[in-house]
């Protein structure tokens, strides 16, 4: 699989064992038995690497949510686990300690844990509120998390409205951060190439970093000496490539067509689980236990159930990243598979050794057999949706626009959605889509979705399609942006002209074999995500140009050769000035020639399998990274056994979510 | 040459050595005895000063000052702290030299480095009350017993928490001792107190008897590796026990009428008990040797040993290390010893050096790395190098040999025969070497301003320099009184092209010590942005501090700065300085939306943002109270934007919330049912759902509402109130805004197939085919072969009869022969 290979240039196992043991050692360091007071986003985060068993192992008594404000007095010594760089969680632990320290009889020992450092600003806080002196403070450097071997997420919640909406760049220092980390770690990434406003403050961030760090490495006593001799560039990784999230919103606000994206789509999924009500699973045996629902005393309600999605699973790894048309002939086969395994065990004339080894496999088949049928009840659910006349309709919609053609043919059908109440976060994807593709709605038509919008859904939501025209999803057209006026410049463009580009970069597959697919496109049935065509003008030059510009039968065999040359963005300079935001393309070289050739004789010289490192600043959907697997496993199949993917990200984003962080969510009177 | 075995001493069946390091160490005139004395760790510096307990000759007004003296080993003095701050009641030190003070008011002072400034603290937990008794250190952290024989722990002094331990029960303490963290099971110090007859183990949780019968114990004492106990019982017996007190391991009997001054270990392996000038050393299962000295003598425990210090002498005691008693103890065959002696037969041209080393032969390898690991135990320079020239000479006769070792053991040597000099006076063991590391070696140098010869060690074994120069330049800030332009020059061109200097450490200790412009000059060096911030707000450059925060990237530090800032300015010129720069604007709004809204409203009037301004309000509109308080929130929301044309759709919107609130205000009165809360289209819906289907006409005209929506609205009410007869009403009706397919298709959804099929005939747009498709839908083939047949689609009723049964089989069957019929 590719991401099992993958995972050898960067070891992921690596950072998750770290991250655990980081946290244990942290735990351990306060004597005796304990409550754990932790952020509920952050829970689930550390359910990715550590199961609540083990932390009672190391003393954790009981386990309270932040936000409840329920912690008890019970235990002697009171734990925080929460993230420093928030303000607002901040002052919520300063004043639980407060106010556990004026209600309780027994002297209490804090400890506060900030992930992933201890800030400022939280010093301030709890100084103002007097706590400061009160708690042993500790930090756990927390920041990539693997969800997969071949997924690094920062799992960084609020980071889209951060980035879009709110304008604030704390995820991209804490983006700069973790891939100073990996760089150090793995050196110095020998090329970073990037597309937007943002991967280039971040590359930027990078650099000066990096400049930093030899001042930081020196002046640190704990350091030891050799890390102070400066980086030296990476011979395992290739390439950095950072897609800025603003670059390409199209893509998130597209339904997604993979099995994993259309759960998201209907179910939501997070940090690796979803919740779905426990009818639809029926009388599946629960497959998973529920580390974190234990004793914790917020438990989820009786008729939700989790439901593990993530590798460990034998069946889903297979059908996560296929179109869902195809989701039903795989189920098919797996089920297939599994009953003649099982008509085996009835034939008579076995020998002893034959039934060991079938004894043997029962357990995984039995598993196999759970998730089969989680997956089958999963399905049926979806498809429940994706038959409704809303779904089908949302779906002619976009495709329509991601095709090309003017949003305008449309707008009939987007009123009447409007008009049958269908859900806000539908209808506003819909819209922003159109906006996004069509940098703009004409200003009349603008103002007619705004008021019928707020007619159907309420006039709470003024502040909705505020913060949407501050995202820049749902904006009216204007005359001097885009391709209406193109002396606009190159390097300030502020909008993509989407019909060149869509051009260029084959946006567009027209025949997709779902079943058997030979184009990304397949994830979105027919849209091939831009953000994925960037990636393979690095990566793939030589396909992307043959797709765009079929050669003549005559000329095949020559062409490949001369175009797959060249690196970085060459021969795609041309679409990427169309398309807004700015374009990274940086070169590090060691400081030290010596040291990196030393490094390089260290690592030998044989060619190991070079890697690239995708890095979303933003949030990623699963469809794009069913689509870069798809990348992947061509590129190693590519050049005799030539390079592997790595996906890093900010976290996992779906259009609902995108369009959730503008949407208002009280209304009048509540 | 002395032979190295000359102050070898047997102590049962091992060999301890007594290793004179320094000799005239103080000043003869001054008298020990009358002094505590407490060394560093890994030889580090001593700290003397003067016991209060004890009577002294006057000597006039000069001695009657109580400094507290800090000497090398080899008795230079490297610092003196005057002292009038109260009785001293500890003295110690951490593992990176830092010297702490502990009065008994429960004052701590903590000096860093030998040089700086010292930095306070309080142990509190009523240290000041009851007054502290001692305190014992670790390598990083500290334990004070108190009158109340309360325990108070600091565990480490960046920033110290003292943290009060489980309570002990009263009575005298005979003696204690600390088990540090490292060494214990919970990782969490332990404190031994020995308490009548028996020892209580006390540690932050609980406080556990050991039940021992033979107390009280005069002295205790925890070997270095924390694994085993030394107790001097009441009988004059010295016990050796495991730190679980599970096992003892050994006994002996000093037979000296006058209890000792002193019990320590040295090294892992053996005891030293101590009198003013007699010790004794106590090895495994008892045995002993004795030890004595002219005058009165202090022990200097450390890892791997033990150091007397005299008014003359300076001697390290220690078990001989393995590789040289393999090659030095006498008789031995050992192949590391012959190929000594083949060294030295080679030396006299002996062909007998052969011979040797055809002896051992097969053993050569490993007698070259046990004479390189001798080497690297002498603390003679010429013994040294015998044993590097045997193992050298061994080398040249293996066909392969790995030289790696052989190499560093050449550069440490070089190294430790450096700072042992008696001018730095760090008589470092090689195995204090290692574990002290050349890194921390380097800060110690540099604690000592030996800054030329840091230097060259760094160079020699490639370690960073960096530090040094900083740390020169920091004390050359302190120091130099030459004006600040010509101090600033000097630095920087000393610094210039030097890696990794940090500039701000510089400008730290100018501004500590008073000199601001130059701190802010010298900060202009400094390459990382965020490092700058803290001191550009402590000089009172908040703008620059500002700027070079964002430049950092580091929102956290921006955001630090611009509390500060928020806190220190007015609020205007605060809204003016993040005006210019959009990211501190951003955090501003970002923090502010939870926590500030006051604040947020200022910014947006001062910086003319009107609609976020009238969405603000429109937020708190939202979350206000009644009706009238969010009508009014609103009509000041609309009266923000009501002066600007841009903004009249906005302001169309705001009124029309207002009128929707009044309108749903009514039919609450009314309907006594909810309606505050839904949308335009939800309150015309929820109406109708009612049967007012008035209201709702009236919404619509009011609102403007097109017809193609409120008709969905209508359909979608009346469907989910079940009202078939107005349905069944509406498919008399001539024109639908939406066509009638939505009407059959919300129907059928609701499963009236009765009232769905009513509107089939009316969706004139349709094909034959989707028409057909519809009444099959319904259930109601008859219906669909009448379609068919008035398209006189033949093929279509073919299929149909396929899928007909009963009567319906019948009347298609008619109805194909009716076509043919016709035909």
């Amino acid at each position: 699989m590719a991401a099992r290979q993958a995972s050898q240039a960067i070891n992921t196992q690596d950072i998750t064992d770290k991250s655990r043991r980081d946290l244990l050692q942290l735990l351990e360091a306060v004597r005796g038995k304990k409550n754990l007071v932790i952020e509920r986003s952050l829970a689930s985060i550390i359910g990715l690497f550590v199961k609540f068993s083990t932390l009672q192992e190391y003393g954790v008594d009981k386990l309270f949510f932040l936000e409840n404000h329920n912690v008890d007095s019970s235990q002697r010594n009171i734990v925080f686990l929460v993230q420093g760089e928030n303000a607002k969680i901040v002052r919520t632990v300063a004043e639980q300690i407060r106010l556990v320290r004026s209600e309780s009889k027994i002297d209490h020992d804090f400890t506060v844990i900030w992930v992933p450092r201890r800030t400022l600003v939280s010093n301030l806080i709890l100084e103002e509120h007097g706590v400061l002196g009160e708690a042993n403070i500790a930090e756990l450097a927390l920041q990539f998390v693997p969800l997969e071997p071949d997924v690094l997420s920062l799992e960084l919640e609020d980071c889209f409205s951060d980035l879009i909406l709110r304008k604030d760049p704390t995820p991209i220092f804490a983006s700069a951060r973790a891939l100073m980390l990996l760089q150090k770690q793995y050196g110095l990434f020998p090329r970073i190439l990037g597309k937007g406003d943002n991967a280039k403050k971040l590359a930027d961030l990078l650099q000066r970093m990096r400049n930093e760090e030899d001042v930081n490495a020196s002046s640190d006593p704990t350091n030891t000496y050799l890390t102070s001799f400066g980086l030296t560039p990476s011979a395992t990784i290739e390439n950095l490539i950072i897609i800025d999230r603003e670059v390409d919103f199209p893509t998130v606000l597209a339904t997604q067509l993979t099995y994993e994206g259309l759960l998201d789509e209907v179910f939501g999924v997070s940090h690796n689980q979803t919740e779905v009500d426990s009818s639809i699973l029926g009388g599946a045996p629960a497959p998973q236990p529920q580390p974190q629902s234990g004793s914790s005393p917020a438990p989820t309600t009786a008729t939700k159930r989790k439901v593990q999605l993530d590798s460990s699973d034998k069946l889903y790894p297979e059908i996560r990243d296929a179109n869902f048309a195809t989701i039903g002939p795989l189920l098919n086969r797996t089920a297939k598979r599994l009953q003649s395994d099982q008509q085996n065990i009835h034939k008579t004339d076995q020998s002893l050794s034959d039934l060991k080894s079938f004894v043997s496999k029962l357990p995984s088949h039995q598993a196999e057999q759970a998730s089969l049928k989680t997956h089958t009840s999963l399905a049926e659910e979806i498809t429940k949706f994706t038959k409704s006349d809303p779904f089908r309709r949302t779906l002619e919609i976009e495709q329509t626009l991601l095709l090309g053609s003017d949003g305008s043919t449309t707008h009939e059908s987007l009123d009447e959605l409007l008009a049958r109440a269908t859900p806000l976060p539908t209808v506003l994807r819909l819209l922003c889509l159109e906006s996004c593709l069509g940098n703009g709605l004409r200003a009349r038509e603008w103002e007619h979705f705004k008021r019928v919008l707020l007619q159907a859904y309420g006039y709470q939501h003024l502040t909705t399609l505020a913060n949407l025209e501050k995202m820049g999803l749902f904006v009216p057209r204007e005359a001097n942006r885009g391709y209406l006026n193109p002396i606009a410049g190159s390097a300030g463009q502020t909008a993509t002209e989407w019909t060149s580009v869509r051009a260029r970069l084959q946006l567009w597959v027209e025949e997709v074999e779902e079943a058997d697919p030979k184009d990304v496109a397949y994830v979105f049935s027919g849209y091939a995500p831009l953000s994925v065509r960037l990636v393979q003008a690095v990566l793939q030059k030589g396909y992307l140009q043959n797709l765009v510009n079929p050669p003549r039968a005559g000329a095949a065999a020559a062409a490949p050769a001369a175009n797959g040359n060249g690196s970085g963005w060459k021969g795609f300079e041309d679409v990427l000035a169309r398309i807004k935001g700015a374009t990274v393309d940086v070169v590090q070289k060691g400081n030290d020639a010596d040291a990196s050739q030393a490094r390089k004789t260290l690592r030998g010289n044989k060619e190991g399998p070079k890697m690239s490192l995708v890095f979303f600043l933003g949030g990623v959907t699963f469809a794009e990274i069913a689509a870069l697997r798809f990348v992947g496993k061509q590129l190693e199949v590519a050049d005799g056994g030539g390079r592997k993917l790595v996906i890093a990200t900010t976290g996992v984003i779906s259009g609902g979510r995108a369009v959730g962080v503008a949407i208002e969510k009280e209304e009048f009177g509540s | 040459m002395s032979k190295p075995t000359a102050d070898w001493e047997r102590v049962g069946d091992r060999f301890y050595r007594k290793t004179q390091l320094y000799t005239s160490v103080f000043d003869p005139e001054l008298e020990l005895e009358n002094y505590v004395v407490t060394g560093a760790p890994y030889s580090g510096a001593v700290a003397l000063y003067r016991d209060e307990g004890k009577i002294y000759a006057y000597r006039g007004s000069q001695a009657a000052k109580p400094t507290i003296d800090i000497h090398s080993c080899a008795g230079k003095l490297i610092r003196q702290i005057s002292w009038d701050n109260g009785r001293i009641k500890a003295l110690g030190w951490s593992d990176d030299e830092r010297l702490l003070v502990v009065t008994d008011d429960g004052t701590v002072r903590s000096y860093a480095d030998l040089q700086s400034d010292f930095t306070p603290f309080n142990l509190g937990h009523g240290a000041e009350e009851h007054g502290v008794q001692a305190c014992k250190f670790w390598s990083t952290g500290f334990v004070a017993l108190l009158g109340n024989n309360s325990i108070v722990a600091v565990t480490r002094y960046d920033e110290p928490r003292p943290q009060i331990l489980a309570s002990a029960p009263g009575g005298e303490v005979m003696s204690w001792t600390v088990i540090p963290p490292e060494h214990t099971s919970s990782r969490s110090v332990e404190v031994l107190l020995a308490i009548a007859k028996t020892v209580y183990v006390v540690d932050a949780a609980e406080c556990e008897d050991r039940g021992l019968e033979a107390g009280p114990f005069r002295h205790i004492s925890v070997s270095p590796n924390g694994k085993f106990i030394a107790l001097y019982t009441e009988d004059s017996k010295v016990w050796v026990i495991t730190s679980d007190f599970q096992d003892r391991l050994s006994e002996y009997e000093s037979k000296v009428k006058t209890p000792p001054k002193d019990l320590q270990w040295c090294g892992n392996n053996a005891v030293v008990l101590a009198w003013e000038d007699e010790l004794h050393l106590i090895g495994p299962n008892g045995a002993a040797s004795k030890f004595y000295y002219d005058s009165f003598m202090h022990l200097l425990p450390d890892v791997d040993g033990i150091r007397v210090l005299t008014g003359d002498v300076c001697d390290f005691l220690q078990k001989v290390p393995d590789p040289t008693e393999e090659v030095f103890r006498l008789g031995s065959t050992s192949p590391a010893s012959v190929l000594l002696d083949a060294l030295q037969q080679l030396e006299k041209k002996s062909p007998k050096a052969d011979d040797d080393i055809q002896l051992i032969k097969a053993n050569l390898d490993e007698a070259v790395d046990v004479c390189v690991r001798a080497a690297g135990q002498e603390y003679s320079i010429h013994w040294q190098k015998q044993l590097l020239k045997a193992a050298s000479f061994g080398k040249s006769v293996l066909d392969l040999y790995n030289s790696d070792d052989f190499v560093d053991m050449t550069e440490a040597l070089r190294v430790l025969n450096a700072v042992r000099f008696y001018q730095i006076g760090l008589p470092l063991s090689y195995d204090q070497y290692i574990r002290l590391t050349p890194e921390r070696l380097m800060q110690r140098l540099i604690n000592r301003q030996e800054y030329l010869l840091a230097l060259k060690v760094s160079e020699y074994l490639h370690l960073p320099v960096d530090r040094i120069y900083v740390h020169w330049a920091r004390q050359k800030v302190r120091s130099s009184s030459t004006d600040e332009d010509s101090i600033c020059q000097e630095i920087v061109r000393k610094l210039d092209g030097k890696r990794g200097i940090s500039f701000e450490e510089i400008a730290r200790a100018a501004f500590d010590e008073g000199r601001g412009t130059l701190a802010t000059e010298l900060l202009e060096h400094e390459p990382r942005a965020g490092k700058q911030v803290p001191l550009l707000l402590s000089v009172g450059e908040e703008s620059i501090a500002l700027d070079k925060a964002i430049e950092s990237g580091d929102t956290d530090l921006v955001f630090y700065v611009l509390l500060h800032l928020k806190k220190k300015i007015p609020l205007s010129s605060f809204f003016r300085t993040i005006n210019s720069r959009p990211v501190a604007t951003a955090i501003v709004e970002s923090s502010a939306i939870d926590q500030d809204r006051e604040l947020l409203k200022d910014l947006y009037y001062q910086d003319d943002r009107r609609v976020d301004g009238s969405n603000l309000l429109l937020s708190e509109a939202l979350s206000a109270p009644d009706i009238t308080a969010a009508t009014d929130k609103l009509k000041m929301a609309a009266k923000l934007l009501r002066d600007s044309k841009e903004f009249a759709p906005q302001v169309a919107a705001l009124e029309d919330a207002q009128r929707l609130l009044r309108f749903q205000e009514a039919f609450e009165r009314d309907l006594t049912e909810r309606f505050v809360g839904l949308s335009v289209n939800e309150t015309m819906s929820k109406s109708i759902k009612m049967g007012n289907m008035k209201r709702a006409q009236k919404v619509q005209t009011e609102f403007k509402v097109p017809d193609k929506t409120y008709w969905w609205v209508r359909l979608r009410a009346l469907v989910s109130r079940r009202d078939w007869r107005e349905l069944e009403e509406m498919s008399k009706g001539r024109k639908s805004p939406i066509g009638w397919e939505p009407f059959f298709n919300e129907i059928l959804g609701a499963g009236n197939t009765k009232i769905a099929s009513l509107y089939i005939p009316k969706c004139t747009t349709l094909t034959v085919g989707e028409r057909i498709e519809m009444s099959l839908k319904c259930g109601m083939v008859a219906k669909a072969g009448e379609e068919a047949l008035k398209a006189k689609d033949r093929g279509a009723l073919e299929e149909l009869r396929k899928q007909a049964s009963g009567n319906a089989q019948l009347d298609i069957d008619r109805m194909i022969a009716q076509l043919q019929k016709g035909r």
